[in-house]
Formats: C-alpha cells, structure tokens, sequence
C-alpha cells in the first residue's frame, strides 16, 4: 500500500506529514502552509470562501483530506497570477464588488477558473457557475457585473 | 506557538488510501468507513465526531471507469459528478439523471461528489435518485469473498440512510438505461433556493411516445423527498397512456401521484405543502420532458 503524500501547492512541491494525512486540505494549507487568503467560512461546503483549485477544478478545502489530494496541484488565491489578481480587483472596484472581503478570496479562485474557460455544460452564466461562493454582504449583483467585465 | 487559527471540527482520524480492493476490505473489517468524494460523510463526521476511520475509494482504479456511451450509461464509485456533468453522451442519454445531478450541492461539490455516494447516503431527497429510478438503475455490489450482486435500486434503497448492502459489502458501479427511440426524460425540485439546497419535493418523469411524436405510450414517474425513500408512482401515469398529453389528464395524474406520497412534516415544509408540490411538479415535469422531446425531433 502506498500512500502518494506530496502535493504540488502554487508550484512548490511539499510533502505531507503524517499527522496531517487526515486532516483538512483547508487547515495544512491555512495553518502548514501558511496560505491564509484560504478562508474558512462554514466549513461545511456551502459557502465557498475555501475555494481551492485542484488539478485546475474547483473544490472546498474543508471537505478534503490532505491525504486525498496526494499527487494532486493545488493552486490557492496566492499562486494566482499577479496579472489576474490586478484584474479582478480592478473589477471588484469598478462595480462595488467587495464589502467585508470574506467571500473574495473563494470568488478570485472561481472566477479565475471561469476565465480560463472553465464551465460544466459550456452554457452556464456567470451567476450559476458563482452558486458555490455564498456572500453575506448582499453582493452577488456587484460580483457577478465584476466577473463579466473581466476579460 | 499558540494558533489564533480556528480549529477543524473534524475528530482526530486515520485515513488509509489503498490501491487495491483486497487492501480496502482489510480496512472494511477493521472498522474503516468508506470515503468516496467526502461530501457527506466528512461534514457527518464534523457534527457526530464518527466515523474516525475511514478507507479513501478514489485509488482504484477500477471505480474510475464511466461509459457513457454504451446502451447502458455505467458510473464507478469513485466518479466525480462533474466528470458526468461534462459528458453529452450522459446529459443527452439521460436528461433526468443529468438534471439531478446538476441540482446537487454547487460546483465545487459536485467536482468532489459521487453519484454512488448520492445512493449511497440514501437521503430521501437525493437529486440523482428519482431520475436514476425511472432509467432503470442497477446497483452493482462486491464483497471480500468476491461475491457480486446486482440490486436493482428501488430494492436498494430500504429507508432514510439504510440500504441493503451487506456488512463488508461495497457498490462499486451503478448502470442505467439510455433513452430509447421516441423517449425523453426530465427532473424537477422545488427549493427555497436554487443552489446549496435539499429537495422540498421532487419529480422525475420519462415519456415514451408512439411514432406520430405525440401520443404516449409509456410513462415513468418517481417521486423524491416524499417518502422514505424515493417512490415509483408511474401507477399514477396510467391516465396518460395511449393520448395526447391534455392537462385534464395530467391533473389527474398529478393528484393521483400526490396520493401515492406519504411526506413528512419538517423544518424544512409540512407535509401538506409538499404534497401540493408534488401536485404541481407532476405537470411541469411531464411538460418539460414533452418540450425537450419536441425540441430534439
């Protein structure tokens, strides 16, 4: 039996201790890794701040065990490119798309993803592929404009 | 260093990740809980602080297969919803399965969860389960012995989170039928909102038409959160076979199904109110099926 215990997190390679095996994605790379745009909202897959991408798909780190994700890549809102970043915030700013922050970070990693062409049926708007990232602040409206006018 | 960082709710455990199913049973019988895409059982896990052992499917290689293709669409236990999602041979071979699947959870679950673990968990309010029912679902099951089974689902599925499978027993694939010629299917839930949410009640139908496009031949319906599991109430749809769909006919089908109900009342609606769901979700199926039938000729 063999357990693949590295993980490729933003380009670097790092292998998993055997105490975090079991334990959340979302904790090694908040508390480990010290990639803290990672947020815990709910931590129960709802709302989306955890977003993560995994081999380019996105996923709740706080349903994912470290272990799981073994020979995986992991891109957090901090291995984004710096080009991306300038653009979303950019866009946030224009169309009021951040109030507390919290859901920005799962929001950045999500709409990265749609701008790489990410999709399920290749048909969804903008809002539907955002049902994952719940924002308390009311400011899905603002959110979704933002994204649209990234390009 | 002390940590300001919260910590997990999540109960010390032991993960084993094995790659073969001979590794997986010894775990099986020492305790190990199966874990698939994790959606479920890590969120059970939180709130329960069990199971606290748990054996990772998702490294066999075997549970990866998924053939969409095939008069037979075949999923293995460790595919991703979204893999499915993705596949138009699945959404066009399978529209209500398809339409189940897309109403589970929100994007990234369902690039985590399985369709197995949706049958699995055996909630009464699946999304996948009412259309897997009326596309004839099979349950395909293995034990240490190397006993297979084949269950079809209805037989399955016994209650709210109980199933037949035998202790030491696991699924390792589902199959369900692909539409046939003059066939179309759909699903429908009603929610408080659209993403994130559990089923208040919901539908699935599959029509079969005969060759002049309009008159039905057969009618599947299964009817999901309503019961304690979902029920097959194709019963109901006889008053449709051999016409036209009209909606005289189709409230009487629709009151008839929400006889064949028995709903409980919960936080989340009582059990009136989903009964007149039922009532009402019966129709809009049915039409919506009937609209992508005739979009697709």
């Amino acid at each position: 039996m063999t357990v693949v215990n590295t993980i490729r997190v933003n380009g670097v390679d790092h292998e998993i201790p055997a105490n975090w095996q079991a334990k959340r994605l979302l904790d090694y790379l908040r508390t480990e890794l010290k990639l803290v745009g990672v947020k815990e909202g709910c931590g129960e897959g709802d709302c989306g701040a955890c977003t993560v991408l995994v081999d380019g798909e996105p996923m709740c780190s706080c349903l994912l065990l470290s272990g799981v994700v073994g020979g995986r890549e992991v891109t957090t809102i901090e291995g984004l490119p710096r080009e991306y970043l300038d653009k979303f915030s950019s866009a946030c700013e224009t169309h009021g798309g951040v109030q507390c922050g919290f859901c920005t970070g799962g929001v950045a990693v999500m709409s990265s993803w749609m701008k790489n062409g990410g999709t399920e049926t290749g048909v969804e708007p903008v809002s539907k592929l955002l049902e994952g990232n719940i924002c308390r602040c009311g400011g899905y409206q603002q959110l979704t404009n933002a994204i649209a006018d990234i390009n | 260093m002390a940590s300001a960082l919260r910590p997990s709710h999540l109960p010390e455990m032991d993960l084993q990740c094995p790659t073969n199913l001979g590794d997986v049973f010894r775990h099986i019988s020492n305790g190990a809980q199966l874990l698939a895409g994790g959606t479920d059982i890590l969120l059970q896990a939180s709130v329960r602080g069990e199971p606290n052992k748990l054996v990772w499917t998702g490294g066999i290689e075997s549970m990866k297969e998924f053939d969409a293709d095939s008069d037979f669409i075949k999923v293995g236990a460790s595919v991703p919803l979204s893999t499915m999602i993705k596949s138009n041979a699945f959404r066009d071979g399978a529209p209500a399965v398809a339409d189940g699947a897309q109403s589970v959870g929100s994007l990234q679950l369902r690039n985590q969860a399985t369709m197995v673990g949706n049958v699995c968990t055996a909630s009464p309010a699946a999304d996948t389960v009412p259309g897997l029912l009326i596309h004839n679902c099979v349950v395909a099951t293995i034990d240490k012995e190397n006993n297979k089974r084949e269950i079809a689902l209805k037989d399955f599925l016994t209650g709210p989170g109980k199933t037949n499978l035998g202790e030491g027993e696991l699924v390792t694939c589902l199959s369900f039928s692909r539409l046939g010629k003059n066939q179309m299917s759909a699903y429908q839930r009603f929610t408080q909102r659209e993403a994130l949410d559990l089923a208040f009640a919901s539908v699935a139908a599959r029509l079969e038409f005969e060759e002049d496009g309009q008159t039905l031949m057969t009618v599947n319906l299964a009817l999901g959160a309503v019961g304690p599991t979902a029920i097959d109430a194709s019963a109901a749809a006889d008053i449709l076979k051999g016409h036209p769909i009209s909606e005289g006919r189709l409230d009487i089908c629709a009151d008839a199904a929400s006889q064949l109900c028995s709903p409980i009342s919960d936080h989340r609606a009582s059990a009136g109110y989903r009964r007149q769901l039922i009532r009402a979700l019966v129709g809009d199926v049915v039409r919506q099926a009937a609209t992508r039938y005739g979009n697709k000729k």
